[in-house]
């Protein structure tokens, strides 16, 4: 129960950054309460997980072969490196570091599943490119139908507010099933959990994160969608979350957080604003470049750490 | 059928419209004090109707109050909570003006001199025609939506003449024999009387922002 620290730590981290993708901008808005969301969202991230984790731990696992002090030492690298990149203010994927650490492994074990990784980083390239592509289409398409509603100010106000609730909910969801693997898919490939109660022990991690230290991120990472006009939030949380559930059906775990930086570059191109910075988007593409590269470092330093013995005398 | 999940919103709905009311019963209780009472700020009612317009302008401050207190209970997004605290925070300073301009008479016992007169009347016609076309216009946009950018056009309309006329009667006024105080005195009225059309306008465009910021 012990070794499995690392992996309810990497949940916990995981659950409280990427709540604010989810519900960042409804509670910094103060369209909803913080424990409303909180609650929404530990429920819902736990249905995802165990309704539709199994295919993306069936991937993880599948990259290489694990023995348990292996999956310990690629949970605690991939931590480690969530936390480094967190502190070098860099944006950074719990997907990412996973994988990087897992590579890691693969190295050391001289045995990595190519083209289980080809998929893996195809999809990273992906996810902001179908956050984009999805909030152009939703944009446009919800947008259409919302004007034809013709609602009044208020109508139109509890709309999208039941919306980003839902929306929210859905997000939610889509990271629980799609993120779960990241923090418990290593121990199913060391033989130490059913696929079950890694999605259930992934779930509860993710949930309790959410629940225990996600205010204060929502708070300042949830500011920065704030700045959206209501209707164009709605369409980003919705992008996300459908871009996050496709790859959760390709069996891959993704970024949430890029999916949403994609979704609002799409909506500042329908809209013709710039919503991102060149900044914010180089210190995207360094966070994407660097978090798998530190991670595989960070694995192969710890298990080299963990394999040094003390000889007397020498 | 979700109604219940939604009661502070509707209880905002139902005070916007409650302030809209109120606003019409203070634009009646100014425009039967300035009517009736013109020629002469002395006659019998001048002072009832003046404290009425007082008391229904601080009913209004009061739905002011009450429907920012809702907002700030978290109902509304925050884009809407703000639309509708600077709509009705504008709204509220034609009011103010209703007020100003009734103890303004009172106070300084003013008479607006008979030649005067016609134009004066038709600037206040006019000023309350376009409140009565702003108020139309604010139930518009917590109702069907529909209209409001030709109520815009129409308020504008009005603006412009009762800018015309403004400035006509303040020629007059420079151009009459009237004592350099009495000119002061007088010319100040009718600026008050022509800011309500200025501020109604600002109120119309508002409201006209208000929409197209909701069409995606």
């Amino acid at each position: 129960m012990f070794s499995l620290l690392g992996g309810i730590f990497l949940g916990w981290s995981l659950g409280a950054n990427d709540a604010s993708n989810v519900f960042g901008s409804a509670v910094t808005s103060r369209m909803l309460k913080f424990w409303t969301a909180a609650v929404l969202s530990a429920i819902f991230v736990l249905l995802g997980a165990l309704i539709e984790g199994q295919a993306g731990i069936e991937t993880l696992k599948g990259l290489t072969q694990l023995t348990l002090q292996q999956a310990v030492v690629s949970s605690v690298a991939a931590a480690v490196t969530v936390t480094v990149m967190t502190v070098l203010g860099l944006p950074v994927s719990t997907s990412q570091a996973v994988v990087g650490a897992l590579i890691g492994i693969g190295i050391l074990n001289q045995h990595f599943n190519i083209s289980g990784l080809g998929k893996i980083v195809a999809c990273w390239f992906g996810t902001p490119v179908g956050g984009l592509l999805i909030a152009v289409v939703l944009y446009k398409v919800v947008g259409a139908f919302y004007n034809r509603l013709n609602l009044t100010m208020i109508q139109s106000d509890i709309l999208i507010r039941c919306g980003l609730i839902v929306g929210g909910s859905y997000g939610a969801y889509a990271l629980g099933a799609n993120n779960v693997a990241n923090v418990t898919a290593v121990y199913v490939g060391a033989g130490m959990l059913s696929i079950f109660m890694a999605a259930l022990i992934g779930g509860l991690s993710i949930g309790f994160g959410i629940l225990t230290y996600s205010r204060k991120v929502m708070e300042t990472v949830g500011s920065k969608l704030v700045r959206l006009d209501p209707f164009s939030a709605l369409v980003v949380v919705l992008a996300e979350a459908i871009t996050v559930h496709i790859y959760t059906f390709v069996g891959v775990p993704v970024s949430t957080s890029q999916a949403v930086v994609g979704a609002v570059l799409g909506v500042g191109m329908v809209k013709g604003i710039k919503t991102v910075s060149t900044r914010t988007l180089a210190n995207i593409g360094i966070g994407w470049f660097l978090t798998p590269l530190v991670a595989t470092g960070i694995a192969l330093a710890i298990d080299f750490a963990v394999h040094l013995h003390y000889i007397p005398g020498v | 059928m979700f109604g219940f999940l939604f009661k502070k919103q509707q209880q905002i709905e139902t005070l916007i419209f409650n302030y809209i009311k109120n606003f019409r019963k203070t634009q009646k209780l100014f425009s039967d004090a300035f009517t009736s009472c013109k020629a002469d700020p002395f006659c019998s009612n001048f002072n009832f109707l003046t404290d009425q317009t007082h008391k229904y302008e601080s009913r209004g401050d009061d739905i002011r109050d009450e429907i920012n207190d809702l907002m700030y209970g978290k109902a509304l997004l925050p884009e809407s909570r703000e639309d509708i605290m600077r709509l009705i925070a504008s709204a509220d300073k034609i009011l103010g003006h209703f007020e100003k301009i009734l103890h303004m008479i009172l106070g300084q016992h003013l008479v607006i001199p008979d030649f005067l007169m016609p134009k004066t009347e038709e600037l206040f016609t006019s000023s309350m025609e376009s409140c009565d076309l702003m108020l139309k216009q604010i139930e518009t946009l917590f109702s069907t939506q529909q209209g409001i950018r030709e109520l815009v056009a129409d308020i504008d309309l009005l603006e412009s003449h009762c800018d015309h006329i403004e400035r006509s009667l303040l020629r007059m006024i420079f151009d009459s024999t009237l004592e350099l105080a009495r000119k002061m005195e007088v010319k100040e009225l009718i600026l008050m009387v022509g800011d309500i059309s200025d501020q109604v306008d600002r109120v119309s465009k508002r409201i006209n922002i208000i929409r197209m910021k909701r069409i995606v």
